[in-house]
């Protein structure tokens, strides 16, 4: 599934709009240390919205963040994301109820 | 497919999860950092030769070793402490320089950050290992030169750069 799909499905905030990639997998962190070790095309399920999340993201390739909870990433790491095309994504509920959601779409 | 031709396949192997603790001398003015598996990253100041370490902070952090799924070579990662996102901030730092080649797209340098920050001892992350890294995080790239890793020897200097570090810092802080 593509990234674009799975905002239309989940209804998804985006909060920029770059790259509409393939969603190979999906990994939860909020730890930056934790991030750097997984696979390229995952989406990326976290609460942590600083400019560190985004380098270690950056580093692996991930598909997407999507930010749970409500929570909204400050402007400049919109713009360090922009320019790494790494896209951003809210999600309003908890991250559980957002992983059941992934785990019912398919997205595994 | 012998092993000196092999196509290296990297993974994570030996993850082991602690601290990245950083030291420094008060005497000399040199910065040190080592990996902690302790459950609580020690703090004390201590005296060593000439030196007066003293406790300068610490994050969360995990070490790892790289190893190749088809020829079972391993590549022991000890001396690196750390990653770190190159912001650009000094065109005349080698690691700016390392990102800005010939080529017109954008590579994202990250710096393989050894222990000894200061260089003092003349040691740094191992050759071998910055490859086998470049290796790791370029293997399943569509665009390999999109990323690069270079060893933190060739930063300007440790005081003026603004590199993001991709360390879990303050997650254990009480304020």
């Amino acid at each position: 599934m593509k990234t674009s799909e799975l905002v239309q499905r989940l209804g998804l905030k985006t909060f920029n709009e770059q790259g509409d990639k393939e969603i190979r997998g999906v990994y939860i962190s909020d730890m930056v240390s934790d991030i750097i070790g997984i696979k390229e095309g995952n989406l990326l399920v976290t609460l942590q919205t600083h400019k560190n999340l985004i380098a270690a993201a950056n580093l692996v390739d991930v598909a997407a963040v999507v930010y749970a909870r409500g929570k909204t990433p400050p402007e400049d790491v919109i713009a360090l994301a922009n320019r790494a095309k790494i896209r951003l994504l809210g999600y309003d509920q908890d991250t559980w109820t957002l992983a059941k959601s992934l785990f019912e779409l398919g997205v595994r | 497919m012998s092993k000196t031709n092999c196509h290296h396949k990297w993974a994570m192997t030996n993850i082991r999860d602690g601290y990245l603790v950083t030291e420094g001398c008060f005497h000399c003015l040199n910065r040190v950092s080592f990996f902690s598996e302790e459950p609580v990253p020690p703090i004390d100041a201590y005296h060593e030769g000439d030196h007066f370490w003293s406790y300068l902070g610490s994050a969360q952090a995990s070490k790892f070793d790289l190893r190749c799924g088809k020829c079972s070579k391993q590549i022991p990662l000890n001396e690196l402490m750390a990653l770190m996102l190159c912001v650009n901030c000094d065109p005349e730092c080698g690691v700016f320089r390392a990102g800005h080649g010939e080529q017109d797209q954008k590579t994202w340098v990250y710096v393989a950050l050894c222990a000894d920050t200061s260089h003092a001892s003349g040691t740094c992350v191992p050759d071998e290992g910055v490859r086998a890294l470049n290796e790791y995080y370029q293997g399943d790239l569509e665009n390999p030169q999109r990323i690069k890793v270079v060893p933190c020897r060739i930063r300007r200097s440790v005081d003026s750069c603004q590199g993001i570090v991709l360390a879990d810092v303050g997650l254990t802080e009480l304020y």
